[in-house]
């Protein structure tokens, strides 16, 4: 029995999210475009957070549109389907790396300057503080804290280990806690 | 406990993380649709046909070697049978003349080392003649061979004469 992508994603007991971007990945490259929609719902969360961690808030957006525009483009140079989260977070982290190289020589404006709302300034305060923090805790912080996803998701769809994710998780939130003052045990 | 609820949200909850995910939550990434050109068409899957030409190819040498081997192999095989069989002939005629005690006559008269030898002149030598000529060279090939024979036999009698004990005295006192 052939089994679609429609079956998979509609089937609560697929224990495997690989299994799931395996066959969309098949699918897209066998022509199905709305495929390519499916994995930029499960994957634009973990692209967004990359770039959040990095990029200002006011780009992310546009970015996540360009990284998935570029994934599209070259998603039959991916030799492992099972490997599209690692691969699409590695294409994230270059465009990020990409953005500062490029706009060295601008200002960035801040969001005060900009007029916008202070609803979530304080939101936006914490942010500034876990992107001071080193690079590896901070990408896991905010998947875990901004983006809600748990430990094991985020191993499953950057690739990493999830005894790394793990360590990152705990010592990025030390940190953290260290940083915005709160005594740790209270 | 704590620590499992900031790996898989599970456990006690810590207030300290759940305030922070809530005031963080407003941060989160919006759904919004994809965007992508009409016009883009959809990347087709690049298939490497490296391997099985690679195979392909060396299966392909692999026959063709094969097959000058064997044609090679053949003309050389055919002349060669032909020559040991005539070689043979004469032979047996000649063997009541033989005498066999004689070892230098062993080798002389022994088909079969003859046969290999001609076999091993002929392969490492490629023959391109015409069928004629191939047969006047063998012709005279065999009256060289049937010579050579006569002369080692006349050499094998005198050998056989200068061992004989007479000689061997006379020889012996020659030396001595």
């Amino acid at each position: 029995m052939y089994v679609t992508a429609d079956m998979l994603l509609m089937n609560p007991e697929q224990p495997q999210e690989t299994a799931v971007e395996v066959v969309l990945v098949r699918a897209v490259l066998d022509g199905d475009r709305d495929g390519f929609a499916r994995l930029y719902d499960l994957y634009a969360p973990l692209v967004h957070g990359i770039l959040l961690a990095r990029v200002p808030r006011a780009e992310v957006d546009d970015l996540v549109q360009d990284i998935f525009l570029h994934a599209f483009k070259k998603l039959h140079t991916l030799r492992e389907a099972s490997s599209f989260g690692p691969w699409i977070a590695m294409i994230a982290r270059n465009r990020a790396v990409d953005y500062h190289r490029r706009s060295k020589e601008t200002v960035e404006i801040s969001d005060e300057v900009r007029g916008t709302d202070t609803h979530d300034s304080k939101a936006k305060e914490i942010l500034e503080l876990i992107r001071s923090l080193p690079e590896a805790y901070r990408e896991t912080l905010i998947l875990r804290l901004v983006e809600g996803m748990t430990g094991p998701e985020i191993a499953a769809r950057t690739g990493l280990t999830a005894a790394s994710v793990r360590v990152n998780l705990h010592r990025g939130m030390k940190l953290l806690r260290e940083r915005l003052g709160f005594v740790e045990g209270v | 406990m704590k620590e499992d609820y900031l790996w898989d949200k599970t456990g006690e909850p810590d207030p300290e993380i759940q305030q922070l995910e809530e005031i963080l939550g407003a941060l989160r990434y919006e759904p919004k649709p994809l965007e992508l050109p009409q016009d883009l068409l959809v990347p087709r899957r690049r298939r490497n046909h490296f391997p099985l030409l690679a195979i392909a190819a060396t299966v392909l040498l692999a026959l063709l070697a094969a097959g000058l081997w064997l044609r090679v192999r053949s003309r050389n095989e055919s002349p060669t049978q032909q020559a040991s069989i005539e070689t043979a002939t004469p032979r047996a005629e000649e063997k009541p003349n033989e005498t066999p005690k004689s070892p230098v006559n062993k080798s002389a008269v022994n088909p079969s080392l003859l046969t290999a030898r001609k076999s091993y002149r002929k392969r490492s030598a490629p023959s391109a003649l015409p069928k004629q000529e191939r047969e006047e060279a063998l012709e005279a090939k065999q009256q060289v061979m049937l010579a050579l024979r006569l002369t080692t036999e006349k050499l094998s009698l005198v050998h056989k004469k200068n061992q004989s004990p007479s000689n061997q005295i006379k020889n012996q006192h020659r030396v001595g």
